[in-house]
């Protein structure tokens, strides 16, 4: 017997996490795919379900000096038209799955559902994102890197869910590719953001991060930091051994959406696209 | 579980299972055949339908998630008369062949010229990005939307 849970508010939704092991449902727009079986039936959920969509304390966006928070039930609608969230972020999510979904869905979902094409995530890891994550009694934060662990695996206990995500304020220069089949509603063939700042012809802040060539999305930042500092024409100098040292950790899979060999040699190339943009 | 929503400006209440999609409610339970089930995984938009005036996948929906909110479907926005315009629209540019689509089709456009009255070509693509066509090609919708336009425009 599974049972349907509908809370009022926050601690309402707490207090029944604290006792049963749930599905969490916001948008519904991944687990109501992944449970459906066939028209007129309903969805296969094999324990209980937490919906929390229409838990308004946890929809809000707003800003304070560790960054913009943005609530767990929060729609990407709301978010890509929010002054308060930076333009890097809302460039990712316009061009995220359909219109439609992107006023049902939120960014806590795409998340917790932990697909190695998740869109969001390539941008969350690069700009050093963190969640905050809380149960009965707690809160905790953990970087959203630290709280994917594997395709769809994540470190949430039972009793816990996103509250919110918290995306640091920052000052990077951007250069951001998704790679699909069409322009709306593709899932991911690869995604690669590079983001940089430069000051008086030095590198101050150099990340890159790629979606969809692994099993969680690809950073790494001690490859990252051995080019800080450098002056730009220095760092030109070395773009042939940055990208030696890309080619060696990049190994995507071949599935349905595209081939290892067609992602590896596209993003190598996103890759030397934006390190020779760098200025 | 009873659950109360509005559903074309008319209160009702069903009882269903909460993870029922919205699609399966207003298809099953209140008959309202307008809507269309496509791909029934959020691809294709046929099951469009608004939740406070905002465009959903209705396939995607439980039913959880609209207690308490206000859903239009195809035969709530046929008594509107926008939809004269966007109807008169399609039918004259060759808009709808099938058929299928068309009432996703249509509450997209509602929703987009009751956000954007003159929407570019280019803010017109974005808004039906998520309906799919076999038939069209889609320039003829396209079409549709910008008569619509500038249709709704001379009503005004």
């Amino acid at each position: 017997m599974i049972n349907h849970f509908i809370p009022k508010n926050l601690s309402e939704a707490l207090d029944i996490l604290s006792n049963h092991d749930c599905y969490i449902i916001a948008g519904g727009t991944d687990l109501m795919v992944q449970k459906h079986r066939s028209s007129g039936l309903l969805p296969t959920f094999e324990k209980d379900v937490l919906y929390i969509s229409n838990l308004e304390e946890l929809n809000f966006i707003r800003s304070d000096d560790k960054g913009v928070h943005i609530g767990a039930t929060t729609k990407y609608r709301d978010i890509s038209s929010s002054e308060l969230v930076p333009q890097l972020f809302k460039d990712v999510i316009s061009e995220l799955a359909s219109p439609n979904i992107r006023n049902m869905a939120t960014l806590a979902g795409n998340i917790g559902n932990a697909s190695p094409a998740g869109d969001t995530l390539v941008a969350l890891y690069v700009l050093d994102a963190y969640l905050v994550l809380q149960n009965k009694e707690s809160k905790r934060e953990i970087l959203v890197k630290d709280f994917i662990k594997g395709v769809r695996k994540i470190d949430r206990k039972p009793d816990e869910m996103i509250t919110e995500i918290v995306i640091p304020h920052h000052d990077l220069h951007y250069y951001w590719k998704k790679v699909g089949s069409r322009a709306a509603e593709s899932i991911s063939k690869l995604s690669f953001l590079g983001a940089y700042i430069t000051k008086e012809g030095i590198i101050k802040d150099l990340r890159i991060g790629f979606g969809s060539v692994s099993i969680t999305v690809v950073r790494n930042r001690d490859i990252e930091k051995q080019y800080i500092g450098l002056k730009i024409d220095e760092f030109s100098q070395q773009i042939p051994e940055i990208i030696r040292k890309y080619d060696e950790i990049i190994n995507p899979i071949t599935d349905q959406r595209s081939t290892k060999d067609y992602r590896k040699k596209v993003a190598m190339n996103l890759l030397k696209d934006f390190l020779t943009k760098i200025k | 579980m009873k659950i109360n929503f509005v559903i074309n400006k008319h209160n009702v209440t069903v009882d269903v299972d909460p993870s029922m999609r919205l699609l399966d409610v207003i298809r099953n339970e209140l008959h309202l055949t307008g809507t269309k089930e496509g791909c029934g995984e959020g691809s294709c938009g046929a099951c469009t339908v608004l939740v406070d005036n905002i465009p959903y996948d209705s396939c995607l929906t439980p039913i959880a998630n609209v207690i308490g909110k206000e859903v239009m479907t195809i035969e709530g926005i046929r008594e509107s008369k926008e939809y004269n315009v966007i109807a008169d629209a399609f039918a004259k540019m060759g808009g709808s062949q099938c058929g299928f689509c068309t009432p996703g089709m249509i509450i997209a456009t509602y929703a987009l010229l009751q956000s954007n009255p003159h929407p570019t070509d280019e803010e017109i693509k974005v808004a039906l990005s998520g309906n799919l066509c076999r038939c069209t090609g889609y320039q003829g919708i396209i079409n549709s939307v910008r008569l619509a336009s500038q249709k709704g425009e001379k009503n005004d």
